[in-house]
C-alpha cells in the first residue's frame, strides 16, 4: 500500500512522526492510521523494508524497533514516534557487506530477495540472543519469515554460517583486547 | 529388493546431433561451478527496484472494487459518493473502459477448445470472488480504498455453479451464457489397443483422486505501474511480471498502441513460479485508466487480492485405470482429467495448462504399450486457473505416483521395485504418448536415492518401531519433467503453439560483453548462469560479462521465463550467438597479428597466437580495435562484434526421484516430515549451487500443495483462504532438511547438452509426502489416500475409516 505523494503540511488529523533510522535522525507526516511500513517506505523512502501480507504473518516487514524485532505492517507510524529503528540499509557498511549479508551470498540464502531483508532483521537479532543456534533454533526462531523460494535450506545455511563469522570476528577482537 | 550400484550410469559421452556450439563444453571454466550470484549484493543491501519501489511525479493509486459474491448480476453502480470525497480523482467502470480499451480472446488453438471473448473489465456479471467491477484512482492507497467502500451497488444474486463434474452435466446452471456450455474443451487421446490390454489384463485398478487448489503466491504479490503520456503516445509499464514482452504483445492490441511505443519494465520480481506468466486484467485496465485520467497509476495488489483474485492452479479430478498382468508389469493406463477452472480462462494458457500436460505425461517413465486419456475443462464460479510451477504434471504426478503405490500394496510388491520394473531404460525413449525423452537416468536416480536413504535399513527400522506403535512411512516419487518449452515440447504437450527466443551478445568498445535475452530474471540467477555461459561460449572472463533481460526497450524480444526454459533456450541462444561473435573476434585478431585464423586461440579474454605466448591483443585493445580501428580492421567484413540469434530447441525433459520421511502421531494425526532425498538430473548442470536452490524451493511447494495449502471455497460459492491465517504457507519448522544429489545425463539434443529444471519438486514432492502418510498408515488396513492436500484432520479420518473397516 503507499501514501499519500501530496504530502501538505500536516492536517489536523496528521502528525509529524520523529524516528531514528538506522542511527540518522528523521521524520515525516503520517496520518492516525497510516502503517508503520508505509511510512518507512513511502515518506522516509527507505524501500529496502517490504510487505508481502500486510496482516503479520509472513515477515517480509520485519525490522528492528529499540533493538526488538517487529513487524512493521502491524503497527501504526504515530505509535513509533520518538523511536529508533533498524532496516536492512543500515547493515552495510559504504557498501562493504556485513559478515551476515556475506554468509546469506556464499551460502545460498536468497532466490529473489523478497524476503530477505526481513530474514536479515531476524537473523541479527537471533545472533545478537544467541551467538551459536542449533538447527533446530534456528528453524524455530525463524519460522514467522515466510520465504517463498529457497524452501530454507540455503536460509539455515547462512545463519549458521554467518553465527561462524560472527564468533572469529568476536574471538578475534577479544584476542585485540 | 536390492539396489545396484550407480557406476553403470550413462555417463553423458552422448553426442548433440542436433547441436551448433558443441565445442563450447570442450573449454568450460564456468559452467558447472557454483559461481556465487552476482545479483545478492542488490538484494541483500535493500537496493532492490521491485514495483511498489517505483514512484512517478504525480501519481495516482488504484483500487478495484471486486465482487463479494461468487455469481451476481449487478443492476447498478452509483459513484456519486466516492467521487465526493476529497483525494478520490475518478470511478471507472466498464463503460469508462469501453471506448478505449478491446477485448481479451482466449483460445488454444485445437479444434476440440472453445474461445472466450469477454470484456477486460466485466461491470455486469460478477462470476467469482474477487472480480474487478470498478477502479478507483485517488491521491494514496488509502483514499482508494475509502473510495471503493463508498460505491453503492445493487446486486442480484445468481446461483453460482461449484461443483465441477455436477458442471459439465447438461442443465447446469452455466457460468457463461455466450458459451452455451459450462465445457471449454473436451480432448481425447489413445495410443495403442488400450481395450484390448485392459480385457486380457490379469489385474485391471481403477481410482479416483481429487487433486487441490493451490497457487504459486509468490511472496511479492502483483502490481502494476502505467505512465500513458498523451503527448507523445507512448506507454511505459512497470509490472510484477514473467514476461514483459508477452505483457507488450497480448495488451498492445487492446489498450491500441504499437508495440513500439510501448516499454515494459520488470525490474526486480519477488517470485512468480508461472502465475505472473500470465497476462493479468489489471495489465491492461490499469494502462487504460493512465490514459483516461492522464496520470501515472500505481496499482499494488494486497495479499487478500493475491489470493481470492490472481490466478489458482492445480485442482483436478482424475479418474484413473490400470491394466496390470500377473508379475505386477504395466500394460496399458487410462486418465480422465476433469480440470476445475474459474469463470473464464487465464489469459493466455487457459486452465488446460492443467489438464493437457497431466494427460499428455501419463506414462512418465514407464514402459506401457497404450494409453488412453479424456480431458474435460468446466468452467466454475471461481478465480480463474492456470499455469504454477509443474503445471498439471503435478496433479497428474501425485494421482499416478499414489495409484502405483496402492497397486503395489494390493499386490504385495516393494513401491520401489513395481517402479523399477516397470521403468524405462537410461537411454533416449519415446513414450507412449509421443513424447520424445532425451535419455536420462529414469531407474538410476530411483536407485540412488534408495541407497541415499539406506532404503533396506531404514525399512528394517520401519518394522522396529512399529512395534513400539510409532508409524514411521516412506514415499516414493519419480519423475520425468519436461522442460525449456520450445515448440516441440509445447506440442507434445498438446499445445500446437510456435516458441523460440533470441539472445544478442556484443562486444563493447573497452572489450567487455553485454548480453541481452527476452528471458526474465526473478530468482533463478540467471545474470549468473547466463554469464557462466556467455564466457565459457566465448573464452572470455566471468566478470567481463554483463546479462541484461527483465525491459522490453533493453532487451531482444523473447516469450520470457516459465516451463524451466531459460538454461535451455536463452543459453542455447548465446552459445549460438557467442560462437559467432567468438569467430568474428578471432579473425579480426588474427588479421591484426597477421595469422590465420586457425593459429589463434581466445582464452580468459586474450587472443594469442598459438605457439607464441607474447604474440596476443586483449579484448580491451580488440574491441576498441573493431570500434575505431579503421584500416585494421579485417577489410570487407562488417566491423561489430555483435550477434543476435534465436534457438527452438527440441524436447529436452530432465529426470529424476524424490523421496519422503514422515512419523505419523495416530493420536492427532501429526504428520512429522523428518527428511526428503532427491536425486536429480537435468543434464549439464550450469551452476550446482543455483540447481539445488531450485530443486529444494521447489519441494518446499510441494510439501505444501500436499499437506497444508488450500484456497477452499465453501458450497455457497464464498472463498474461504482469504488470508494468510487461513492459507498455510509451509514455514521453516514445516519444511525439513533435504539432500540433494545429482546424475549428469546431458540431453542428447540441446545445446550444451543442457535439460531445463526447476518445477520437478513441485511435481513430484507432494506425491513422495503422501505416499509417505499411506506407507506410515499401511499397517492399520488397506490404505488409499485420494485427495490433497492431507491435513491432521483428513489423516484421523483415515485412521478412523481403517479401523472402522476391520
Ligand atoms: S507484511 Fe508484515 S508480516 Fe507480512
Ligand atoms: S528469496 Fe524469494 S521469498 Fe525468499
Amino acid at each position: 500500500m503507499s501514501t499519500n505523494d501530496q504530502s501538505a503540511a500536516a492536517t489536523a488529523e496528521e502528525r509529524i512522526v520523529r524516528i531514528t533510522v538506522n542511527g540518522t535522525a528523521m521524520s515525516g507526516i503520517a496520518e492516525p492510521r497510516l502503517l508503520l511500513h508505509d511510512f518507512l517506505r513511502h515518506e522516509l523512502e527507505l524501500t529496502g523494508t517490504h510487505a508481502g501480507c500486510e496482516h503479520g504473518v509472513c515477515g517480509a516487514c520485519t525490522i528492528r524497533l529499540n533493538g526488538e524485532v517487529v513487524r512493521s505492517c502491524i503497527m501504526f507510524a504515530v505509535q513509533a514516534d520518538g523511536a529508533s529503528i533498524e532496516t536492512v540499509e543500515g547493515m552495510a557498511n559504504n557498501g562493504v557487506l556485513h559478515p551476515i549479508q556475506v554468509a546469506f551470498q556464499e551460502e545460498h540464502g536468497l532466490q529473489c530477495g523478497f524476503c530477505t531483508p526481513g530474514m536479515l532483521m531476524a537473523t541479527q537479532t537471533l545472533l545478537e540472543e544467541n551467538p551459536d543456534p542449533s538447527e533446530d533454533e534456528i528453524r524455530e526462531y525463524l519460522s514467522g519469515n515466510i520465504c517463498r523460494c529457497t524452501g530454507y535450506v540455503g536460509i539455515v545455511a547462512s545463519v549458521k554460517s554467518a553465527a561462524k563469522k560472527l564468533s572469529v570476528i568476536q574471538s578475534n577482537a577479544n584476542g585485540k583486547a | 529388493m536390492s539396489t545396484t550400484p550407480t557406476e553403470s550410469l550413462n555417463t553423458g559421452l552422448n553426442i548433440q546431433t542436433m547441436a551448433e556450439a558443441d565445442d563450447v563444453l570442450g573449454r568450460r571454466k564456468y559452467i558447472g561451478m557454483s559461481v556465487l550470484r552476482t545479483e545478492d549484493p542488490v538484494f541483500l543491501t535493500g537496493r532492490g527496484k521491485y514495483t511498489d519501489d517505483v514512484h512517478l511525479p504525480g501519481m495516482l493509486h488504484a483500487a478495484f472494487l471486486r465482487s463479494p459474491y461468487p455469481h451476481a448480476k449487478i443492476l447498478s453502480i452509483d459513484k456519486t459518493r466516492a467521487l465526493a470525497l476529497d483525494g478520490v480523482h475518478a470511478v471507472y467502470t466498464e463503460a469508462d473502459f469501453e471506448p478505449i480499451l478491446g477485448h481479451f480472446v482466449t483460445t488454444v488453438h485445437r479444434e476440440e477448445v472453445l474461445t472466450v471473448d469477454r470484456p477486460i473489465m466485466d461491470s455486469t456479471v460478477a462470476r467469482y470472488v474477487g472480480q474487478p467491477i470498478a477502479v478507483v484512482l485517488a491521491d494514496s492507497r488509502y483514499l482508494a480504498e475509502d473510495g471503493v467502500d463508498l460505491i453503492d451497488i445493487q446486486w442480484e444474486p445468481l446461483e453460482p455453479v461449484m461443483d465441477a463434474e455436477k458442471a459439465l452435466e447438461p442443465d447446469s446452471t452455466l457460468v457463461r451464457e455466450d458459451l452455451g456450455t459450462n465445457n471449454f474443451a473436451h480432448i481425447e487421446f489413445q495410443r495403442g489397443d488400450t481395450e484390448g490390454l485392459f480385457e486380457g489384463a490379469a489385474h485391471v485398478f481403477s481410482k479416483r483422486f481429487h487433486h487441490g487448489r493451490f497457487m504459486a503466491a509468490p511472496l511479492e504479490p502483483r502490481g502494476v505501474i502505467a505512465d500513458w503520456d498523451v503527448a507523445s503516445d507512448e506507454l511505459v509499464v512497470w509490472s510484477s511480471t514473467q514476461i514483459p514482452h508477452l505483457i507488450r504483445t497480448f495488451t498492445a492490441g487492446p489498450l491500441g498502441i504499437a508495440e513500439s511505443k510501448m516499454r515494459v519494465i520488470a525490474d526486480h520480481v519477488g517470485g512468480g513460479f508461472g502465475m505472473k506468466a500470465h497476462v493479468f486484467d489489471e495489465e491492461a485496465l490499469i494502462p487504460a485508466s493512465s490514459k483516461l485520467s492522464g496520470k501515472p497509476i500505481k496499482w499494488i495488489e494486497d495479499r487478500y487480492e493475491n489470493l481470492a483474485a490472481s490466478l489458482h492452479s492445480k485442482e483436478m479430478i482424475i479418474y484413473l485405470e490400470a491394466a496390470v498382468d500377473k508379475d505386477g508389469k504395466f500394460l496399458a493406463f487410462k486418465g480422465h482429467y476433469i480440470g476445475v477452472g474459474g469463470a473464464w480462462p487465464a489469459h493466455p494458457w487457459t486452465s488446460l495448462i492443467d489438464t493437457l500436460p497431466a494427460a499428455s505425461l501419463l506414462p512418465s517413465i514407464y514402459d506401457i504399450q497404450a494409453v488412453s486419456t479424456q480431458i474435460d475443462a468446466p468452467l466454475t464460479n471461481r478465480c480463474p486457473s492456470g499455469a504454477y510451477r509443474g503445471v498439471g504434471w503435478t496433479p497428474g504426478h501425485v494421482a499416478r505416483e499414489t495409484f502405483i503405490d496402492d497397486i503395489a500394496r494390493e499386490m504385495e510388491i516393494d513401491p520401489a521395485e513395481i517402479r523399477l520394473m516397470n521403468s524405462i531404460p537410461d537411454e533416449p525413449f519415446v513414450s507412449v504418448t509421443g513424447m520424445k525423452y532425451d535419455g536420462g537416468s529414469y531407474s538410476a536416480s530411483l536407485r540412488k536415492t534408495l541407497e541415499m536413504i539406506d532404503y533396506e535399513g531404514l525399512r528394517k527400522k520401519q518394522a522396529e518401531l512399529l512395534k513400539e506403535g510409532r508409524y514411521l512411512g516412506i514415499g516414493i516419487s519419480p519423475y520425468v519433467e519436461p522442460t525449456a518449452w520450445g515448440s516441440e515440447v509445447a506440442k507434445a504437450n498438446g499445445f500446437a503453439a510456435e516458441f523460440f527466443d533470441a539472445a544478442n551478445v556484443t562486444v563493447e568498445p573497452d572489450g567487455s560483453i553485454t548480453v541481452t535475452t527476452g528471458c526474465h530474471n526473478h530468482g533463478q540467477a540467471h545474470y549468473t548462469t547466463l554469464a557462466q555461459v556467455a564466457a565459457d561460449t566465448l573464452g572470455v572472463s566471468f566478470e567481463s560479462i554483463r546479462v541484461i533481460e527483465n525491459d522490453s526497450s533493453q532487451a531482444v524480444y523473447g516469450t520470457g521465463t516459465y516451463a524451466s526454459r531459460t538454461a535451455v533456450v536463452a543459453g542455447g541462444a548465446i552459445m549460438r550467438a557467442g560462437k559467432e561473435v567468438r569467430e568474428k573476434i578471432i579473425r579480426l585478431a588474427a588479421h591484426a597479428m597477421e595469422v590465420s585464423p586457425e593459429d589463434v586461440d581466445l582464452a580468459d579474454g586474450i587472443a594469442s597466437v598459438k605457439g607464441v605466448p607474447d604474440k596476443s591483443m586483449t579484448m580491451a585493445e580488440l574491441g576498441f580495435m573493431s570500434y575505431y580501428g579503421g584500416s585494421s580492421r579485417v577489410p570487407g567484413v562488417e566491423p561489430a562484434l555483435t550477434s543476435t540469434r534465436s534457438y527452438d530447441p527440441p524436447e529436452t525433459y530432465s529426470n529424476g526421484t524424490i523421496i519422503a520421511i514422515v512419523e505419523v502421531d495416530v493420536e492427532t494425526g501429526f504428520v512429522d516430515l523428518q527428511h526428503i532425498a532427491c536425486c536429480e538430473d537435468c543434464g549439464t548442470m550450469l551452476n550446482p549451487m543455483v540447481v539445488d536452490g531450485q530443486m529444494v524451493g521447489a519441494i518446499s511447494h510441494g510439501i505444501g500443495g500436499a499437506m497444508y495449502e488450500d484456497l477452499a471455497y465453501a458450497d455457497n460459492g464464498q472463498f474461504l483462504s482469504a488470508s494468510l491465517m487461513d492459507y498455510l504457507y509451509p514455514s521453516t519448522t514445516e519444511v525439513p532438511h533435504m539432500e540433494i544429489s545429482h546424475i549428469e545425463t546431458p540431453s542428447v539434443v540441446t545445446e550444451g547438452g543442457i535439460k531445463g529444471m526447476g518445477e520437478s519438486g513441485n511435481i513430484a514432492a507432494g506425491a513422495a509426502c503422501i505416499n509417505a502418510i499411506a506407507d506410515a498408515l499401511s499397517s492399520f488396513g488397506k490404505i488409499e489416500i485420494n485427495k490433497t492436500p492431507i491435513g491432521p484432520s483428513d489423516v484421523m479420518d483415515l485412521i478412523r475409516g481403517l479401523r472402522g473397516a476391520k
